[in-house]
Order: C-alpha cells, then sequence, then structure tokens
C-alpha cells in the first residue's frame, strides 16, 4: 500500500505543479492564481490523514520552492503547505466526508495560504509583500480554491479508490 | 492528542524545513546553492514538458485575457480614426478657404475697402439665363442693394437683392450688367458688359483713337459713393481687341480674373476707400518693389496715402493722375451715369 500510495501522491502533485505553473499562472485570470497545488495537497489530505498529508504537502512545497519561477526563500511554501495539510487531514474524518465541508475547508485553506505567504515574507524581510493587495488576493485565491476543490476532490477520491483500496473512503 | 510517530515526522519537518528558510537567507555559493540550482532544473524540466502540452491551450488564456481590451481598442481607435479623417477632409476645405480669405485681404488692404466677408451657399440656375448666386450675409450684416462683391481676384459682381441674413449677387459675367471701367496704367474709360459667357466680357472703349493692347488689364473705375462699383477693383485683362484705332467703335473681349464658377469665399465692399487706389490692387501689376509699395498703402491716415502710392505706382499712371485728374472726373459722371439705369431695370 505505501508503495502505490507514494507513487500516486508523487504523480497527482507533479501534475498539479505543472499544470498550475505551466497553465494556470499564465491565464491571467484577475487577482490570485489558483493554487491547483495546494487543492490537491488537502484532497490527499482528507483522504489519507493528517500524517500523510503534512508529509505531502511538505513535498509538494518543497517542489514549489524549487520551481524556477519561484522567487522566495525555500522552504516557506512547504512549511505553510506541511501545516495545511496536516489541519486538513485532521480536522476530517475520512470516514464521515460531507462535501460541502471539504470544499469550504478547501477554499479557507487557499486563503489562509496566502495571508501566511504574505506573513512570513513580511516576517523575513521581503519589501515585496504588499498588503494593500491582499483583500483582493484573499478574496479570490478563496473563490478559485473552491471551484478547483470542485474539481480535484471528486478526482482524488476516485484514483485514491482505484489505486489505494484499503484506504476508506 | 497525536501519535507519537505522527509528532516526530511533523518535527522533523518542521525543522527541516526552517533549515532551507535559513540556509537559502544565508545566501552566498556553497553546496546548497548547487543543491538547489539541481532541483530548480528537474522542476523546470518538468514545466517545459508542461509548457509544451498546455501550450495551445494558452490562446484560451490570451483571449480572455485582451477580449474587453481589444473591443474598447476598437471601439477607441475607430472613434479616433473617424475624427482624424473628419480633420483631413475639413482641412483641405479650411486651406482652400484660407487662401481665398487672404487673397480677399490683400484686395480689401491693399485697397483699402471696408469688407464683409461671406461665403457663397447658393447658385441660381443656369437655365435662367442669369449669373447670380447666393451669399450668407445680408441686412444684419450691413450689406445694402448696389454693394460692389470682391473676391481675392477681383470683381465678381454686385448685390441685387438682400434679406436679412442672404443677399443675391449677380455677377460680372451677366448679359444685363455693365461697368464702367479704366484701363490700367492709363487713364482710358470705357463700360464693360457682360455677356453671358463665364469667361469673356465686352469692353467698349469711350475714346476710340486710344490704344489697347491684349493682356492691359482693367479696373473698375468707380461710381458715385462707390455704389454699385467701388474704385480700383481689378476686373480683367484684355484677351483681344477687335476694330483699329480711329473706327467707330472698338470692341475688346476681357477674361475677368474671378473665376465665378469656383467662387467660394467673397468680400462685400461696405465702404469704398476716400482715395481711388488706382492699379494699386492688381495683382500682376509691376510695382518696382512690392515691399516698399504695401506698408505705404495700409497707412492709417489717407492724406499720406496719396503721395506715398504715387510715387511707386507705374510712372505713365504716377504722371497721369496729377496731370489727368479733372479730365477723368468729368468723365467719371458720364460713365457712371447710364450704369445705375442698367442696374434698376434688372
Amino acid at each position: 500500500m505505501w508503495g502505490r500510495q507514494t507513487v500516486l501522491c508523487t504523480v497527482l502533485v507533479f501534475a498539479a505543479l505543472v499544470t498550475q505553473q505551466s497553465f494556470l499562472t499564465r491565464l491571467g485570470l484577475p487577482g490570485a492564481t489558483p493554487d491547483l497545488l495546494l487543492v490537491t495537497v488537502i484532497a490527499l489530505a482528507f483522504a489519507y490523514g493528517p500524517l500523510t498529508g503534512a508529509v505531502v504537502g511538505f513535498g509538494a512545497g518543497m517542489a514549489l520552492d524549487f520551481a524556477p519561477s519561484t522567487a522566495g526563500p525555500i522552504g516557506v511554501a512547504a512549511l505553510i503547505f506541511m501545516v495545511m495539510g496536516f489541519v486538513s487531514g485532521a480536522a476530517v474524518d475520512p470516514r464521515d466526508r460531507n462535501p460541502p465541508v471539504l470544499i469550504g475547508i478547501i477554499g479557507l485553506s487557499c486563503g489562509a495560504s496566502v495571508i501566511a505567504f504574505a506573513a512570513i515574507g513580511s516576517i523575513l524581510g521581503d519589501v515585496r509583500v504588499d498588503w494593500e493587495q491582499a483583500p483582493t488576493l484573499l478574496l479570490t485565491a478563496t473563490l478559485y480554491g473552491a471551484l478547483l476543490g470542485l474539481a480535484v476532490v471528486p478526482v482524488v477520491t476516485i484514483l485514491v479508490g482505484k489505486i489505494t483500496p484499503e484506504v476508506v473512503l | 492528542m497525536f501519535s507519537r510517530r505522527t509528532r516526530f515526522v511533523l518535527a522533523a519537518l518542521f525543522i527541516t524545513t526552517l533549515t532551507f528558510v535559513i540556509m537559502d537567507l544565508r545566501g552566498g555559493q556553497g553546496p546548497f546553492t548547487s543543491f538547489r540550482s539541481a532541483m530548480s532544473g528537474a522542476v523546470g524540466g518538468g514545466e517545459q514538458v508542461g509548457s509544451l502540452i498546455f501550450s495551445p491551450f494558452l490562446g484560451v488564456a490570451d483571449w480572455w485575457g485582451t477580449w474587453g481590451d481589444q473591443r474598447d481598442r476598437i471601439a477607441v481607435l475607430t472613434t479616433e480614426n473617424d475624427e482624424l479623417r473628419l480633420l483631413v477632409e475639413r482641412s483641405a476645405a479650411d486651406r482652400a478657404r484660407a487662401e481665398q480669405l487672404d487673397g480677399l485681404l490683400r484686395v480689401a488692404g491693399v485697397g483699402r475697402y471696408e469688407i464683409v466677408p461671406a461665403e457663397v451657399i447658393a447658385v441660381g440656375p443656369a437655365q435662367e439665363f442669369a449669373w447670380t448666386v447666393t451669399i450668407d450675409a445680408g441686412n444684419a450684416d450691413g450689406i445694402e442693394r448696389d454693394m460692389s462683391v470682391i473676391n481675392g481676384q477681383g470683381l465678381v459682381g454686385r448685390v441685387q437683392s438682400v434679406t436679412k441674413n442672404t443677399a443675391t449677387v449677380v455677377l460680372v459675367v451677366d448679359a444685363s450688367i455693365s461697368v464702367g471701367a479704366r484701363v490700367a496704367g492709363s487713364s482710358e474709360i470705357g463700360i464693360l458688359s457682360g455677356t453671358g459667357r463665364q469667361d469673356s466680357l465686352e469692353f467698349q472703349m469711350i475714346d476710340p483713337g486710344a490704344g489697347l493692347d491684349p493682356g492691359q488689364s482693367l479696373v473698375t473705375f468707380g461710381s458715385k459713393r462707390g455704389r454699385p462699383y467701388s474704385p480700383g477693383i481689378p476686373i480683367g485683362e484684355v484677351v483681344s481687341v477687335a476694330g483699329t484705332a480711329g473706327q467707330l467703335t472698338r470692341i475688346a473681349t476681357i477674361r475677368p480674373f474671378a473665376d465665378v464658377s469656383t467662387l467660394g469665399v467673397v468680400g462685400v465692399v461696405v465702404r469704398p476707400p476716400r482715395e481711388d487706389p488706382r492699379d494699386s490692387v492688381l495683382p500682376d501689376s509691376p510695382r518696382p518693389s512690392a515691399a516698399a509699395t504695401v506698408p505705404n498703402i495700409i497707412l492709417p491716415s489717407p492724406t499720406p496715402l496719396a503721395s506715398a502710392s504715387a510715387s511707386p505706382s507705374p510712372s505713365a499712371s504716377a504722371i497721369a493722375t496729377p496731370a489727368g485728374s479733372p479730365a477723368p472726373s468729368q468723365e467719371v459722371e458720364r460713365a457712371a451715369t447710364p450704369e445705375p439705369a442698367t442696374g434698376r431695370s434688372n
């Protein structure tokens, strides 16, 4: 089970990363970029629980940090995604899944990640953080996250059920 | 709350991220930098593949990002284009008008005519055999019957009837018109009549013995108080002369300066000059120095004008003016007397 789970998580995270960096960022949508990577991490955390969520979040954040187009210090996204994955996985009982709650958690997490990025950037002395944009980014990130969650959560649930049937959903 | 393993893993991951953050913020060269560039290369390779896969769909992104802008831009550019086209067309028309006004101002300034500028707004129908135009100035602008109408080239006609805001001008080429005219450079006078054709007038000299050659110019002789014709307005040049000197009547064909088929801006002479400008208004009159003449002409007081304008004008007229001035003034009455009669008969 562990092998298949690792492969599934790696493939999904990498696919989400590439899609986000090559496609979603270049769509030029108003406001924040739809954070497909974080949505995928949270969807996996819903399926596999907080520990796996934290590890997957750490790996996805590291990959995002190392992506050439990311300018911030390495480790920030890993820290944030790790916390998001852990909290999301802990907040939801895999045996009692309520779709509106899941979508709500995803949207709120995406909004919270915007604040977290800005806060950590400010703490680390990043002068590029523009707090005046924060409300717009927060709103759009939450909206896009919820919309992406509507599509990603069912897909991830089906894939997890097919590839690792041992996990009870 | 959580298992020991969970806590351990979380702590390890947390410490790892903080280590990365600190090492990255330290900067500088080292094993970490090369590790970072290697990892970036790996992720960047994936991004390149992704961009290959997604590039066909990015046209949608361009469309999404710009469709509102493009519609606005098209609207803005279309409006701007229309405005510019209008401006181009208008500027050509404005230039033509400005040229006509320039000519009119030159004539009015040199001859010291007080004019009211007006524009031709309608032309009488050709099947009435009358050459008339309507101008956009009338009683309200101080225009009255039997005033001279000029343009930048010379005499156009005279005012036949006036309403509040328009006036009808009978053109110099109309067959019913007759104008007292003087040959430029001499004091020979005669009566000029329209023929009904727009490019020729007939000139009948009072003195059949006087010489007249093709190429000589005619100016108006002037009527009493400048009605209907102010003095000194260029009319046209002699094209051909029929008959020889000494015959009972000598008739010359005159080509008018003003092209009556392309009239635009005209000026109505509301007050003639106090002094006859003689030949100074003629465009081609051979003046010794135009620069010296024109400032003299537009002196505010007319008293020095007579002495000033006489000296640079052609020698024939300059000598003829003081010597023959009493003689033409009697002929003025004779030449002008039959003329208003024909004017009233219209």
